[in-house]
């Protein structure tokens, strides 16, 4: 009886030798990974940090400013004038009605296959 | 042998064999245990040695969790970064570690052929175990000395910090040294606030901190700077400052000074003339103070909006007679004296509202102390504390005292807005919180009074180049050319030029102080007083942020109208 109890335990203790063994093993593996993580993670908070301030350094108005008047003249832009504000007051009123006779002469044109809107696209050179 | 051993054999056994034996093994199991006891006690007593050492976690003095310890982001009012903190590689030695010098020295100096030779040597020999080579440094220079596998060697990353801005907002955000404190700015306010105690504490580490939201708009802060430098050229001025504030809230919205310097080379900041003039610079402020002067005589009520002085003559101060600039020579009135600038008129009105009642008017305004400010580059004003029946008169018209220009915003906003004294910030602050800090110094009536003063001044007076380009925005203010003193006497070719205004005046929100020194008249038909300089510049400042503020330009003359006193329609 003794005896197999022995035979038992030692087959246990080695088992579970075997166990702790490869439990070490797999704790230490993990380590490895953590601290390769934490190397990475850092490595690209790094690099996020660069660009953050990338980006902040490209939103800056003064930034931004030298490169639209380099593009003033080609695109036609300027800084706002007070003459370009408008308000609601003074939106011309709604027609009383609408104009009837110049829907049906557009419809009309339309479907005559010619189309205004052609005649302005070619004014302006779009097409 | 059997004969030698039979020699020295006990003659007599008291005890048997087996007891002998017994005894033997005894003794044995007691080597035994006492060489286990040993043993153990060995192992236990390393451990106990190991658990007494420390391990070094200095940097040169320094914990090496201050060096890698970040500083919050830096926001303007909108959220767009103003300082951000960048992560760098910084390159240090271990001398104790390094096997052969004069190698690891040629090998270093391979990539970064700058460092001195006998300088690096001396640095690497030795027994020292933690010295720095050269910090922040690039990603680039990082792989190149990582490439040269040089023992030893090693790097660190440490937090720099970065101002996108590159010199706009240099004198509100100041800088910080390699060390990561804050050396000037509101970095150094910071620092005394609450960053330094985390770093301390080892806290400040990875992006955690919250961001500090400024009051700065770094649009309406990129307009200004832009004016300011453009104003250099312009004038050929020796230098240009300006501030901008919300006049309800103390926010200060803009704040500049040039020349000034990159926060992002500390060592720029050093240049002689960099310093903030909006709060460190104080100047006599010239006709601008005439507001505060009428402000003060109005509000007593010895003096009121429809009352008449008479500027015939110059006034007589012993040998010294003070006389009008635009003289006019006739009786004016209020708006007159205001609009003409006229020192004779306002020395009348400050006489009728009497030199100390005067006095106390300035201890009202707080133009005595420091503005209560978060910035640590200010200076002590300097206002007499008697005033002399001369010396009233000269500080009526702003000469003879010397107040910084955060002074004269402040004292603007407070009369702009309904008369409530508000202490600027550089932090952000909203109505509610801002209320709780008013302290009345003039009555509403009197801030009505002033805001007419003021766009009457724009409208027919030396205000007219501001208006000019500020159309529309309704805006107005008082020019200010206070004469240098050179050589003990008050010069007429170095001035100091200021122009102090208020927008929109119909429903004022914002108040402006642009300052312009020693300036040249910009063309033959112009002049060198305030109104053609700083007068045009806040014109165009306006011009520019009105829109980016929410201030609808609005031409009817009905809003102009509307802001006369009653008593003058």
């Amino acid at each position: 009886m003794i005896r197999n109890l022995n035979i038992f335990l030692l087959f246990a203790s080695v088992a579970l030798l075997a166990g702790v063994y490869a439990l070490k093993f797999s704790i230490e593996g993990t380590a490895s990974e953590r601290t390769a993580l934490i190397a990475q993670i850092d490595d690209q908070e790094g690099q996020l940090s660069l660009l953050k301030a990338d980006w902040a350094v490209l939103n800056q108005p003064g930034h931004i400013d030298p490169i639209v008047q380099r593009h003033q003249v080609e695109l036609a832009i300027g800084p706002v004038q007070q003459q370009q504000f408008g308000s609601f007051a003074g939106l011309p009123m709604r027609p009383v009605a609408p104009d009837t006779a110049g829907m049906d002469a557009l419809f009309a044109a339309i479907a005559d296959g010619i189309d205004p809107i052609d005649a302005i696209l070619q004014m302006e050179g779009i097409e | 042998m059997a004969v030698a051993t039979e020699d020295f054999a006990p003659t007599i056994a008291l005890e048997g064999a087996r007891k002998q034996r017994g005894n033997l093994t005894q003794a044995r199991i007691r080597w035994m245990i006492l060489a286990v006891v040993l043993g153990f006690g060995l192992v236990g007593g390393r451990l106990v040695q190991l658990g007494m050492v420390e391990t070094d976690q200095t940097i040169e003095g320094q914990a090496r969790d201050l060096i890698t310890a970040t500083r919050p982001p830096i926001l303007d009012r909108n959220g767009l970064e103003m300082a951000v903190d960048i992560r760098v590689p910084s390159l240090y030695a271990e001398p104790r570690r390094i096997i052969d010098v004069e190698e690891a020295v040629s090998a270093l100096r391979s990539v970064l052929p700058d460092l001195d030779e006998t300088w690096l040597r001396n640095r690497l020999s030795g027994d020292q175990g933690f010295v720095w080579v050269r910090r922040e440094l690039t990603p680039a220079i990082q792989d190149a000395v990582m490439r040269l596998g040089i023992p030893g060697v090693d790097f660190i990353t440490e937090s720099k910090r970065f101002y996108p801005a590159m010199n706009e907002a240099a004198h509100v955000l100041g800088s910080t040294n390699v060390d990561n404190q804050g050396i000037a700015g509101i970095e150094r306010h910071m620092d005394s606030e609450s960053v330094a105690l985390l770093q301390d504490l080892g806290l400040a580490r990875g992006n955690a901190l919250t961001p500090v939201e400024l009051s700065v708009d770094m649009r309406v802060q990129h307009v200004m700077h832009e004016q300011l430098v453009d104003a250099m050229t312009r004038y050929q001025a020796i230098a240009a400052a300006g501030v901008m504030m919300d006049i309800h809230t103390g926010e200060v919205i803009a704040l500049a000074s040039v020349p000034d310097f990159n926060p992002n080379e500390p060592a720029t900041a050093l240049v002689k003339d960099s310093f903030n003039r909006i709060t460190a610079g104080i100047f006599e402020p010239g006709s601008i103070f005439k507001t505060v002067t009428i402000a003060g005589a109005l509000d007593s009520g010895s003096v009121a909006i429809t009352d008449q002085f008479d500027a015939r003559y110059g006034i007589r101060f012993g040998r010294y007679t003070i006389d009008d600039f635009h003289g006019k020579h006739r009786i004016l009135t209020l708006p007159e004296v205001y609009k003409y600038s006229s020192n004779i008129g306002t020395i009348r009105i400050m006489q009728t509202l009497g030199k100390d009642n005067f006095r106390a008017f300035l201890g009202r305004m707080k133009f005595d102390e420091r503005v209560d400010f978060e910035l640590p580059e200010m200076r002590v004003p300097t206002v007499p504390k008697e005033l002399s029946e001369v010396g009233a008169a000269t500080a009526s018209f702003g000469h003879g005292l010397s107040v910084s220009p955060l002074h004269m915003v402040t004292a603007y906003a407070a009369f702009a807005n309904g008369g409530n004294y508000i202490a600027p910030t550089l932090y952000k602050r909203d109505i509610a919180e801002a209320e709780a800090l008013y302290e009345r110094v003039i009555s509403p009536e009197t801030s009505d009074s002033m805001r007419y003063l003021m766009r009457l001044n724009a409208l027919e007076g030396s205000g007219s180049q501001m208006n000019k380009a500020a159309q529309g925005y309704r805006a107005g203010g008082k020019t200010g050319t206070a004469e240098k003193v050179v050589d003990g006497r008050y010069s007429s070719s170095k001035v100091t030029n200021f122009f102090a205004s208020a927008f929109p005046l119909d429903n004022p929100r914002y108040a402006m102080v642009i300052m312009v020194d020693e300036p040249k008249a910009e063309n033959p038909q112009s002049g060198t007083t305030a109104g053609w300089n700083a007068g045009a510049i806040s014109g165009r400042v306006i011009q520019r942020v009105a829109p980016m503020l929410g201030v609808a330009p609005d031409f009817s003359e009905a809003i102009d109208q509307q802001i006369v006193p009653p008593v003058l329609r």
